[in-house]
């Protein structure tokens, strides 16, 4: 695309909308993991053995998390600011921001998923 | 081409709800909690990489932010009421937007214009979601703050 984007900006609503369907379920799992319902006081679950744990045990889902949550939340920055800032002609920039952001978040993530796992 | 200085009162007002409708908190909320989102999540994956370095560094890590005092736990609890009301209503958006729920049905431009997507439905289930995500924050409170609440 000329502005520098990857998809056009309908998809990117689908793409939001996917993101957030999956951010539902999976974050809600990962709240729950550390909610009164474990059983458990909040510092315990966030001791190293329960932490790497949880990594180990739902990797996958994890993996789901990550992607849903950095692609739905730099892209709901980028959102607001292109509404803010109305960048016009540098939008290409601002794309390009986000995706190096994006790539950088997603790469740190899937490290620590594959170390831990 | 010159900034429009137009803009800039836009960019306050946007941040600015009152003198608005329902709709229009609900819609300054979403993006304010959404930003912290993202500003958590960014420091959440750097913590959370701390767990590959081993039990060491995680426990360096935790012992760091512990030494926040009543600011760690707080900011937690902050992060989590975003969380939920960002997804709630979010949930809420979804329903709306891709299925047409609680919107009212379409009617001609009348003057004095009220829009019947924030009829009686749309108000009710705004109010219900505040309610809900108000409930369970309180009980994320009770057990980041107080450590009560245990099931």
């Amino acid at each position: 695309m000329k502005d520098g984007s990857l998809i056009k900006e309908s998809w990117n609503m689908v793409v939001t909308y996917a993101t957030a369907a999956i951010l539902v379920f999976v974050l809600t799992f990962h709240l729950l993991l550390h909610s009164p319902l474990t059983g458990k006081a909040f510092d315990a679950t966030l001791s190293f053995g329960y932490a790497t744990g949880n990594l180990t045990y739902y990797q996958v889902i994890f993996g789901f998390l990550l992607f849903a949550a950095v692609i739905h939340g730099f892209n709901g920055i980028r959102s607001i600011a292109i509404e803010w800032l109305h960048p016009e002609r540098r939008t290409w920039l601002l794309n390009m921001i986000v995706f190096v952001l994006m790539a950088f978040f997603l790469a740190v993530g899937f490290v620590t998923l594959i170390v831990v796992g | 081409m010159k900034r429009d200085r137009r803009f800039k009162s836009g960019l306050v007002s946007s941040l600015n709800p009152t003198r608005y409708n329902l709709e229009r908190w609900s819609y300054t909320i979403h993006r304010a909690t959404g930003v912290i989102l993202v500003g958590y999540l960014m420091a959440h994956i750097f913590e959370t990489f701390q767990l590959g370095a081993g039990s060491t560094a995680w426990a360096n890590t935790m012992a760091a932010l512990h030494s926040l005092g009543p600011l760690e736990l707080v900011g937690l609890w902050v992060v989590a009421g975003s969380a939920l009301y960002h997804g709630g209503n979010g949930i809420r958006l979804v329903l709306n937007e891709a299925f047409g729920k609680f919107m009212g049905k379409p009617i001609l431009p009348v003057y004095p214009f009220s829009p019947t997507s924030l009829g009686k439905n749309q108000k009710i289930a705004v109010w219900a979601l505040t309610g809900v995500v108000l409930a369970i924050w309180m009980w994320a409170g009770a057990y980041l703050l107080a450590g009560v609440g245990v099931i």
